[in-house]
């Protein structure tokens, strides 16, 4: 058997280096820094800047009027008649499922799975808007957390060229290792149960690979826009 | 020696590819500002690295343990594990895998684990179809050729190189700008995704304690590989693990500044097994290949520490042979300083695997750069020591050393021997420099000048100084 040969291996091996490696190991405290960069006051500025940089568009808003306005105008540019989106109640948004009922749009399942996936995944396609929440944001790298599952599909954030989120300003951390603290927190060993998949989202999907010029949108959402709700 | 002249050969062939220069001269210069910006930016970076060693130290250390443990819980979650000795066991369980499930087409995403074990020549082989998608991949795929770097595998090719290719390839109207070019590549590449049968991703990290693999990527594709088609088969090295998922607070603030200088990377998955009931997407079936492929011997020896590496690529930009050679001189799947250490070590079949360790100035900037201070300087003189332990030189390589080493030690030698230096240099040496020397020496000449010696030594200007001083004093 493959595994056991390369155990005995492993063990083999670490007997004349696990001694240096132990100590290496030991030199420095493993925990991760809450964030890594001078801490500024003002987060969801932060949060804004840093997406802008990437050429990303966040919008801090003051209430859920202002958020749907700003959604009811992508749709209007879109010419969007569905979005693939997570369960409404997921993105928690009031006045959503109503926004998009005037407007003549039902949701799209992204319920690819079974029989007939490939031509379920030929009818999503078209689709102009991901519409999604997030579990988290990140305010120093301007990044979304979005933790799928049943009700959040993957697909929500990644199939159409066009990504808005929907967040709460009490969903923003500052970093890194505040996010991961905060998932083991309220999941715990838990965090992979019900869902096989978290996503850090950073800005539209972007290459360099033509002569390093960047161009966003390659395979990913050439769009990401994320608004904040502040009240 | 042939295979001597075919190392030689591909540097000669580089250094003469006036569009390699200016793509390897874009490309490094633009990595390595960014990621000293980034790097630079952070309120204590040398304590992230210190903490990013001591986590891969760490793992190393706790493999035996680490891995059954990424295993059990993968397995947990319902998925497949395979421990692969080697390249031939890998391959056979996938080729085996796709073929029980009545697969046609297989999406990848860019894994230098596939490259090392020639996973896409193999499928071919068997008859799949498969296709590269990250652009860069995709693009050497469509050219026929393998990456030169591992971060930016097509940065050798130019638009008007890429243009063509997309016109032969895809029916691209002629253009030689970019925007175009990504807009054929996503509909091409999107259709491709959507008629996957089966998607393979290679893996940045496996976390134990949670049993998910990490992928880091900023197109998108690795997404799409891992979302859509319903069989997800990752290929993982057994090295590249961390203990805890919390470790990741460390691992990719300095995986993502290190490789492009991001904070962190466009997209960064965690997946841990299948779709679970209830989840809409996501695939049916996930299968982990743990890739040992020698991995598990070099623990054991004295190049362990070039298995803390995290694949950011940064040692490559830093390096001055490889941006002058670029990544397909070197000849192995990876390049750059932490290529010539794990070349040898990993593809101990090529020819002249032995030799890369050579192509160092020893100046240190790969470990002045790396996110894990791997010592790359002295895994290369290692290597370079049991070379010649091996016998891989030629005794007049060896008799040049010793004389080298006999002037070193012997004042008087030393002396004599610059004075016949700088005789030459006052008679041969044009402004400062030799073009050619005779041979053996040509060799040198032949891809660079040789500095002429200055017309005094230090030893004499000091000598004199110290004369001066004395009779002023």
């Amino acid at each position: 058997m493959s595994r056991e040969q390369i155990l005995a291996n492993l063990r083999t091996s670490l007997n004349a280096n696990r001694p240096w490696l132990q100590a290496e190991a030991e030199r420095m405290p493993h925990e991760a820094p809450p964030f890594v960069l001078p801490a500024q006051d003002d987060v969801v500025g932060q949060f804004v800047a840093e997406l802008a940089k990437l050429e990303g568009k966040a919008y801090r808003v003051a209430s859920a009027d202002e958020a749907l306005a700003i959604i009811d105008r992508l749709i209007e540019e879109t010419h969007a008649t569905s979005v693939i989106g997570w369960d409404l109640d997921q993105i928690g948004l009031p006045g959503l499922p109503e926004l998009l009922a005037a407007r003549g749009i039902t949701p799209a399942k992204a319920d690819v799975r079974g029989e007939g996936r490939k031509a379920r995944l030929q009818e999503l396609e078209p689709i102009p808007i991901c519409l999604s929440g997030a579990e988290l944001a990140i305010a120093e790298s301007g990044t979304l957390l979005l933790r799928h599952g049943p009700g959040k599909p993957r697909l929500a954030s990644l199939l159409a060229p066009c990504h808005i989120a929907v967040i709460f300003r009490r969903q923003l951390v500052r970093g890194l290792g505040e996010a991961l603290a905060l998932l083991a927190q309220r999941y715990g060993d838990e965090i992979f149960g019900p869902t096989s998949n978290l996503t850090f989202i950073t800005g539209p999907s972007r290459t360099a690979d033509i002569e390093m010029t960047l161009s966003l949108g390659i395979h990913g959402p050439p769009q990401i826009h994320v608004i904040v709700v502040e009240g | 020696m042939p295979q001597t002249i075919a190392f030689f050969d591909r540097v000669d062939h580089a250094l003469h590819d006036s569009s390699l220069q200016t793509a390897l001269h874009r490309a490094t210069t633009r990595f390595i500002g960014n990621r000293a910006g980034a790097i630079g930016a952070l309120s204590d970076a040398d304590r992230l690295r210190d903490q990013a060693r001591a986590i891969r130290a760490h793992a190393l250390a706790h493999l035996d343990e680490l891995l059954p443990q990424l295993a059990a819980n993968v397995e947990t979650r319902g998925g497949h594990v395979c421990w692969a000795s080697d390249g031939e066991e890998a391959r056979r369980y996938i080729i085996e895998l796709a073929r029980a499930r009545g697969v046609r087409s297989i999406v990848k995403s860019k894994s230098m684990a596939s490259e090392e074990i020639h996973l896409n020549e193999a499928l071919e082989e068997a008859g799949f179809e498969v296709v590269e998608t990250d652009l860069g991949e995709y693009i050497i795929q469509l050219a026929g050729e393998t990456p030169s770097h591992i971060i930016a595998p097509a940065i050798h090719k130019t638009r008007e190189q890429v243009s063509e290719l997309f016109q032969q390839h895809l029916g691209m109207p002629p253009t030689t700008e970019v925007p175009p070019m990504i807009r054929t590549a996503r509909q091409a590449l999107r259709q491709r995704f959507l008629q996957a049968d089966m998607g393979i991703s290679g893996v940045n990290f496996g976390v134990a304690d949670s049993g998910a693999i990490v992928i880091v990527e900023n197109e998108g594709n690795a997404r799409l590989s891992t979302t859509v088609p319903r069989i997800h088969v990752a290929i993982m090295g057994i090295e590249r693990i961390v203990a805890r998922l919390a470790d990741l607070g460390v691992m990719l603030q300095v995986l993502a500044r290190s490789a492009t200088g991001q904070k962190l990377s466009v997209y960064t998955s965690l997946i841990s097994g299948p779709a679970r009931p209830g989840e809409e997407d996501g695939p049916e079936e996930f299968h982990l290949i743990l890739l040992d492929n020698g991995r598990s011997r070099i623990l054991g020896g004295h190049y362990a520490e070039s298995l803390l590496c995290i694949r950011c690529g940064a040692c490559l930009n830093a390096c001055p042979v490889y941006q002058a050679i670029g990544g397909h001189a070197y000849g192995g799947v990876y390049s750059g300083p932490i290529g010539a250490v794990l070349t040898p070590l990993l593809q101990p079949d090529l020819p002249d695997a032995y030799l890369l360790p050579q192509a160092s100035s020893l100046c240190g900037a790969c470990q002045e750069v790396c996110p894990v201070r791997i010592a790359i300087p002295d895994l290369l003189l290692r290597h370079r020591a049991d070379a010649v332990k091996a016998g891989k030189f030629h005794p007049v390589e060896k008799a040049a050393i010793a004389s080298y080493t006999l002037t070193m030690t012997h004042p008087a030698i030393y002396n004599a021997g610059g004075k016949a230096g700088r005789f030459f240099s006052r008679i041969l040496a044009r402004r400062g420099r030799f073009r050619r020397l005779p041979p053996p020496l040509h060799l040198w000449t032949k891809q660079r000048d040789f500095p002429a010696l200055p017309p005094k030594s230090f030893r004499e200007m000091w000598a004199e100084r110290k004369k001066q001083r004395q009779s002023s004093s």
